[in-house]
């Protein structure tokens, strides 16, 4: 089967998951069956050194199938849907699951499920993107940092994607969205500059190529040559790119099963969970809704349990964990699922500027790179910023300064934060403001630029 | 430009005809290719790249190659008594990669089928038109003789021709051995099998067809202090490899297990680290990690020109500095190679076509050598490519990922034992923990997996909350025993990322133990060091 340019529609996803059902009936007989289908085109143009560098446009769609015997499970995935693909995907998946030791945690597969209506998760025109169009975006960024004799690089990828999943009692869930992307980083001629921006959207409409360049062009001419900062902890500004990155650490971390087993943030020395704690300011609240008109997502997770609107963090109570089917099965809990994204409240800041008012000496971050766990006791995570930073004195930019490792927890920069701007960027986290806080710990200088 | 039409098929290739007379191969490396090649057979492999070159260039390709790839995973997992999944998942399709008008067009399909193979190869030719309008350097290729060859990983038990229950056996006796451990509440274990073969054939002539295994075990434990609201964390060393089911099962995993466990507990009650300056003995199990992101990834010609920049970064080894940077200490070399055995980069051609080698990065102690591919050796006046090139799936563009990199064995044999003597005040890190690194390559940080107080030449006891951080050629240039051949191993990563849209690369790293002094370290425990 060739997969189709904007990915199944939810009539096809259902006639291919009613066929794989069928044949699990007949080669595996009295097993529990759960398949979904991921199907997808995605395409990209690549640029750096103010060229057009790589490319790609792929349509595959992938079968995921569960078979169970009581408590033996397997799965297996293929990217093959044709008969004799999918009559050896049942066997192999029915022959591992026969020989499989029992999984105890084992859950049965879902029934029929009602699902919240999400709207506006697909962009036709989005999905008819081709290479002439990323071109003539990538051209409007490479001449945006040329005329600035920047050097340019960047990437712009979108895709139109579905998700079904069905099982052997009766569940049928379907997705069907669309996503764009475009970043660029401009880099000063003497190398002592670099800029980056970025923004992501279901709607590649939405997106300016044009304008993010320029941002980005500003910020490379504006860090070049850097004044020395010594490492320290300083109060910052951070851009939503970096809010997000850090959010996505916290907000991973939220498992209810990790919590009560002792080995998380959320546990409580002495036993127990945090939840109902307030270890947050009153203004840090955490939400998530696949119906959100802002930031549609699937209304069910990958095993098919719905998804709905959900209060993370409640003015800075923590009022829910994730928790799989089997932890609530066994402990009496409601099972809830990851959602697709995240939503952190906003403030009254109007804008990035406001928040750098408040700041007598500090530093605006744009973005962290090489993010990565150091001590999931305190959720330090360790980084460096990247692209554009700047001191802050007495209430406005004055400098561009060198780039720093951090050492730092999204607690501390949470629960030490004191305004946010109102309007909320989309990030891979989820829609997020720019924040200020109060203390955060940039513990060594990095040369890099 | 783009050779004569092909005439050489797999088919004949295998018979023994032509170029392939040399390539007649035993019935068991046939066998395991058959198992590599699942459903695709040989004449729709023949008739699909046959016809994604004729279509390519027809469209007007003046180079063309297509790639069909399948790669299949098999995985289980454990935690505590028993298995929490097993899965296997397969994936393959056509990429066809051309160049028109001085640009890169790249299209794939999942369907292997010569009408699919000539729509991807159409499509790349007017990706790659759209693209020309805005290409200052047209594309050229370094020469390479099109080679006509069939490469298997060496290995002696196929992993995926082993039952499941063997595997899980092992695996749940792990776990058994480990939670026997008081103090040691949780365990999970797991091993990963992985299948990537491929077949390119090039509008050149080149017809490459290569069978790569990998496996990947591993297991980690946890003791928790409900009481303290204390929890750590002891993973195994045991490195993924480029081998077969043996090398699991003659590793010393389950043996290490009370060892592993006892560790997990000794974490909880560790003297916490005052941090400072310490001289560091880095095992092989920390240092391939360290190597690989300060050396390894710096040395990618692509980064260091700027390909990289919107993502991955540029690089502090500008082309400039080849050849007169003084990067490391002066007994210290360090070399590519897609060569060694059992490098979870090692193949026999790279996915330009180009035959695997084995070269300089750092002589002693100086910077020589660049990663390159076909179009990237003339961007530094180089004749040939290194062979670096690689694309992950049948649907990813193939561009410069990282060979095995390697630090050299020190001339004297020097064993573990050696340096830790000759250390007065030190601490001996196994292991990988936290690892991150600037984007072009400069200050980086790393943990372990367990640390070890050196006292007067003495390892004394366990530490906890380390965390080491340093400036790259500072660090190089701190390095001043190595230990010997004997000591030397190859340690390495299933994933490494690179691009956009990203990709996956496995890669390795061979190094011995090996001592740098006074690095700075940081207690990484904020509740201690506020």
């Amino acid at each position: 089967m060739t997969a189709p340019a904007r990915g199944l529609d939810a009539a096809a996803a259902r006639k291919h998951l009613d066929r794989v059902l069928g044949l699990a009936k007949k080669l595996a007989a009295g097993a529990e069956v759960s398949a979904s289908l991921s199907s997808s085109r995605s395409a990209n143009t690549r640029f750096a050194r103010s060229e057009l560098t790589s490319n790609g446009d792929v349509a595959q769609t992938t079968l995921d199938l569960s078979i169970a015997f009581g408590k033996r499970e397997a799965s297996v995935s293929t990217n093959q849907l044709d008969e004799r693909s999918l009559r050896a995907a049942i066997d192999q998946a029915a022959r591992l699951a026969r020989i499989a030791p029992e999984d105890p945690e084992r859950q049965p597969v879902l029934g029929p499920q009602r699902y919240v209506a999400v709207k506006g998760a697909f962009d036709k025109a989005t999905a008819g993107l081709g290479a002439a169009e990323r071109a003539t975006a990538a051209a409007a960024a490479i001449d945006a940092g040329v005329a600035g004799k920047l050097d340019v690089a960047g990437f712009y990828e979108h895709a139109a994607t579905s998700r079904a999943r069905a099982t052997s009692a009766g569940l049928f869930a379907f997705h069907a969205s669309t996503r764009a992307s475009f970043s660029t980083t401009c880099r000063t001629a003497d190398a002592t500059g670099s800029g980056w921006a970025g923004a992501w959207s279901r709607a590649a409409g939405a997106i300016d190529a044009g304008a993010l360049a320029t941002v980005a062009a500003d910020k490379a001419v504006r860090s070049a040559k850097p004044r020395s900062l010594a490492p320290g902890t300083y109060q910052v500004v951070l851009e939503p790119a970096a809010v997000g990155e850090l959010l996505g650490f916290f907000a991973g971390a939220m498992n209810r099963r990790t919590a009560d087993e002792g080995r998380s943030y959320f546990s409580k020395p002495g036993g127990g969970t945090r939840l109902g704690e307030k270890v947050l300011p009153a203004h840090v609240t955490l939400t998530s809704d696949p119906a959100d008109p802002d930031l549609p997502t699937a209304p069910f997770a990958g095993d098919g349990l719905p998804l709905t609107k959900t209060t993370w963090i409640d003015q800075g109570a923590i009022t829910n964990l994730a928790c799989s089917r089997f932890w609530a099965a066994k402990h009496g809990l409601a099972a809830l699922g990851r959602p697709g994204a995240w939503r952190m409240a906003g403030g009254s800041a109007a804008s990035i500027d406001d928040l750098v008012k408040g700041v007598k000496r500090g530093v605006l971050i744009t973005r962290f790179w090489y993010t990565r766990w150091v001590d999931p006791r305190t959720m330090l995570i360790t980084g460096l910023t990247r692209d554009g930073v700047f001191l802050i004195e007495n209430g406005a930019v004055t400098a561009p300064v060198n780039n720093f490792r951090f050492n730092e927890s999204p607690l501390v920069m949470l629960g030490t934060s004191d305004a946010m701007t109102s309007r909320l960027w989309q990030t891979p986290t989820g829609l997020v403001p720019a924040l200020r806080c109060g203390e955060f710990n940039l513990a060594s200088v990095s040369e890099a630029v | 430009m783009v050779a004569a039409p092909m005439t050489l098929t797999r088919r004949s290739l295998l018979r023994g005809a032509g170029a392939g007379a040399a390539l007649a191969l035993a019935a068991p490396a046939l066998s395991r290719l058959a198992d590599a090649r699942g459903l695709l057979t040989e004449r729709t492999l023949d008739d699909v790249i046959q016809a994604g070159l004729a279509a390519a260039k027809k469209a007007g390709a003046t180079y063309a190659d297509v790639r069909i790839v399948r790669r299949r995973w098999e995985s289980i997992q454990t935690r505590e008594d028993h298995v929490s999944g097993v899965s296997a998942s397969e994936s393959y399709g056509v990429g066809v990669r051309v160049i028109a008008g001085g640009a890169w067009g790249f299209a794939a399909s999942a369907t292997v089928t010569p009408a699919e193979a000539t729509r991807a190869a159409r499509l790349a030719v007017d990706i790659a038109r759209a693209n020309a309008r805005i290409v200052k350097r047209p594309v050229t290729l370094a020469a390479e003789p099109p080679h006509v060859d069939v490469w298997q990983t060496p290995l002696s038990r196929d992993p995926f021709k082993i039952p499941l229950e063997d595997k899980a056996e092992l695996l749940l006796a792990i776990n058994q051995v480990a939670l026997k451990q008081k103090g040691v509440k949780y365990v999970s274990s797991s091993f990963d099998g992985a299948s990537e073969w491929k077949l390119f054939a090039s509008s050149e002539g080149a017809y490459l067809e290569q069978d790569i295994v990998r496996v990947a075990p591993g297991y980690a434990v946890t003791a928790v202090d409900v009481g303290k609201g204390e929890f750590a964390s002891r993973a195994h060393e045991i490195a993924p490899m480029q081998a077969g089911w043996e090398y699991v099962a003659d590793s010393t995993m389950l043996a290490d297990a009370p060892r592993i466990a006892a560790e997990a507990v000794e974490k909880l009650n560790a003297a916490p680290v005052v941090p400072g300056k310490k001289d560091l003995i880095l095992l092989p199990s920390n240092l391939w990690l360290t190597i690989h992101e300060s050396i390894g990834h710096p040395t990618e010609l692509d980064r260091a020109l700027g390909y990289e920049a919107n993502f991955a970064g540029t690089s502090f080894a500008t082309v400039d500095k080849l050849g007169k940077l003084e990067f490391a200490a002066p007994h210290v070399d360090v070399y590519a190679d897609k060569t060694t055995t059992g490098g979870l980069a090692t193949c026999g051609y790279d996915d330009d076509g180009v035959a695997t080698q084995k070269w300089d990065i750092i002589k002693g102690g100086r910077f020589v050598g660049y990663q390159t591919t076909r179009e990237q050796a003339g961007w530094i006046n180089e004749p040939r490519s290194r062979g670096t090139c690689y694309g992950e799936n049948f649907g990813s563009f193939p561009f410069q990922r990282m060979p095995n990199i390697s630090l050299a064995p020190g001339k004297k044999e020097l064993s573990l034992a050696d340096l830790v003597s000759a250390t007065d005040d030190g601490i001996l890190i196994a292991g990988n923990g936290s690892w991150s690194i600037d984007h072009q390559r400069y200050n980086f940080q790393f943990g372990g997996q367990t640390f070890h107080e050196i006292k007067k030449g003495k390892v004394t006891r366990m530490l906890k909350d380390v965390a080491y951080q340093a400036n790259t050629l500072a660090f190089w240039h701190a390095c001043d025993l190595l230990g010997g051949a004997r000591t030397w191993q190859l340690g390495g990563s299933m994933s490494d990322g690179k691009g956009e849209p990203g990709q996956s690369n496995a890669v390795s790293h061979g190094c011995p133990p090996a001592r740098f002094r006074k690095i700075d370290v940081l207690n990484t425990d904020t509740r201690r060091t506020p």
